[in-house]
């Protein structure tokens, strides 16, 4: 079928004949978000593919049907599909000669692979519940979500954008995800999926804050602690490839969580770069911590866990929502990466997702931004990399892949 | 229809004859390599085992297939020029040749299963290129070559 030389898609890739159609496509297809057809959806088989279910965060649909759980294009990387509903004008997952590929507007844009199931997805705990409900994959990264719930929301204030809560509620309910996970048994399923030869060069670790212990946040450290002590048991060196985004720590719990456990990258995401934005859509994290703390945090984290190994992760496009927001892009953009820069020239990386308005948020009614923002975005970011020297390995495509930026990123030899 | 005749196929199954990639980096420079896993896949595409992420051909690799540039591998005598087409780092094919590799090499790890779409193979066998300039560009010959043998 030849290819509409009109779409929205196409423009912008003239604009940026830097950034990969590729990137482009990806981000444009989180932005917009994808609606799976039946035939689509007819293509999936359990055995071979992931479905959705297993993630800590819904979907704009707000539906828990089964679907794909994501998709991966011709380059390796992969698209987080948010299931959309078709009146929000989505990307089309469709069915052209036997496979699945992307469609918009009628046009096939790119051929994708569902994400394929690992060999332990099949496999049942000894507790009763499937091994998927208590570490789940991407193409290449163990997921651990050891606490499903955020104690930010126990005053009622979560971030504007999230849904961990909501989702925890549907997740425990209609598909037997455990709250809060045995160490032991998660331990037992990383165990068993690294049986599986070539799959999985990470182990990533995130939940919801726990503000409570003896200082603030040291019961969300012991925890962590815990579970990737009884997943270091698995591993012949002292420290493995790992991942962790968890709440901005002092130095002390950092230094804890270093020395104690394997873990070698931290990232602690402060979702907005700009004070008064993160005290208005990030309250809990504004009264527990603070905007000028989490920033220093993130800096002390680098003495803990080295240049390159530290990161913060931003939702962007909610610092163009109403009725707090930048006014226009270009302020957005210009104000994000000075402070992005800020914290590059001290060692902190920053990598953003495309923000994804999910309908039981107090943000889930607004729009997130332009396909060329978040490409401007992307290639800023990049840039900072670049300035500073920052490698991005342990948030990359094989590790994360939601982050446009570091896809970019694959090109450096660091 | 693929362009590798049964012929073609032999050659990069023949364990015996050199097989070398070459990709261009950022500035257009030339990088070639020994591909020592290039095998036939599915379809009549080449199949190049990438086994470090951050080698300058596997980045020139992926540059190729993010902004469509030609790639050439060299069988023997044969130049095969084409494009990468699909990456795999997940999955069923990139399984089986992670333990192929894996098979050949100690503690061997594999980055990316790469598949390249053959476009033009131009065989540089000498006899062969020579009768060609010779019947193409007789003017470049040197004619000490055509001369009468003399006592």
């Amino acid at each position: 079928m030849a290819q509409k030389t009109t779409t929205k898609l196409g423009e912008v890739a003239a604009r940026y004949p830097d950034v990969p159609r590729l990137i482009i496509l990806k981000t444009d297809v989180q932005r917009r978000g994808v609606f799976y057809s039946d035939a689509a959806v007819g293509l999936l088989d359990e055995r071979l593919h992931q479905t959705t279910g297993t993630h800590i965060f819904g979907s704009r649909d707000g539906d828990l049907t089964l679907r794909p759980e994501s998709l991966l294009l011709r380059d390796g990387s992969s698209i987080i599909t948010t299931p959309t509903p078709l009146e929000e004008d989505p990307y089309l997952v469709d069915v052209k000669e036997g496979v699945p590929w992307l469609f918009d507007d009628g046009v096939a844009l790119e051929a994708v692979d569902y994400w394929p199931a690992p060999d332990f997805y099949s496999k049942t705990a000894n507790s009763g519940v499937p091994m998927k409900n208590i570490v789940s994959a991407r193409p290449q990264r163990l997921n651990i979500f050891p606490y499903r719930y955020c104690t930010f929301w126990n005053n009622n204030k979560g971030c504007a954008f999230c849904d961990i809560v909501s989702q925890l509620k549907k997740g425990g309910k209609e598909l037997n995800i455990p709250a809060k996970l045995d160490p032991k048994e998660v331990s037992d399923v990383v165990g068993e999926a690294l049986k599986e030869p070539g799959r999985f060069s990470a182990v990533f670790l995130t939940s919801g804050s726990i503000v409570s212990g003896q200082t603030p946040f040291d019961d969300e450290i012991d925890y962590y602690v815990q579970i990737l002590q009884e997943v270091g048991k698995h591993f012949k060196a002292r420290k493995f490839p790992s991942q962790i985004i968890g709440t901005a720590f002092t130095k002390k719990q950092l230094q804890r969580l270093y020395d104690e456990t394997g873990l070698m990258s931290y990232t602690s995401d402060i979702e907005v770069l700009n004070e008064e934005l993160f005290n208005q859509l990030c309250p809990g994290k504004a009264e527990w911590i603070g905007y000028q703390e989490w920033k220093k945090r993130l800096v002390d984290a680098v003495d803990v866990f080295g240049p390159g190994r530290v990161n913060t992760g931003l939702v962007a496009g909610i610092e163009l929502t109403r009725p707090h927001g930048f006014m226009s892009e270009d302020e957005a953009l210009e104000r994000t990466l000075a402070e992005a820069e800020d914290l590059a020239q001290q060692g902190v990386s920053t990598v953003f997702i495309v923000w994804s308005p999910r309908p039981d948020t107090p943000l889930g009614n607004q729009k997130n931004a332009s396909l060329d923002y978040y490409i401007r975005l992307a290639r800023g970011l990049h840039a900072l990399r670049v300035k500073y020297r920052l490698p991005i390995g342990y948030d990359d495509y094989r590790h994360c892949g939601n982050h446009p930026d570091s896809d970019l990123s694959r090109l450096l030899p660091y | 229809m693929s362009l590798l005749s049964q012929e073609i196929i032999d050659r990069v199954k023949d364990r015996s004859v050199s097989k070398v990639i070459a990709t261009l980096d950022e500035d257009g420079a030339p990088y070639a390599v020994v591909s020592r896993f290039l095998q036939i896949g599915e379809n009549g595409l080449l199949v190049h085992l990438e086994l470090l992420e951050k080698s300058e051909t596997n980045r020139n690799l992926l540059r190729s297939l993010w902004y469509e540039k030609k790639i050439a591998i060299s069988v023997g005598d044969l130049v095969i020029k084409g494009r990468p087409v699909k990456a795999h780092v997940s999955g069923p094919v990139f399984r089986q040749y992670y333990e192929q590799v894996r098979s050949v090499i100690a503690d061997a790890d594999l980055s990316t299963v790469w598949l390249i779409e053959p476009e033009e193979v131009i065989d540089e066998t000498y006899a062969i290129r020579k009768r060609q300039e010779e019947e193409q560009f007789p003017f470049s010959v040197h004619l000490d070559r055509l001369t009468v043998a003399t006592k």
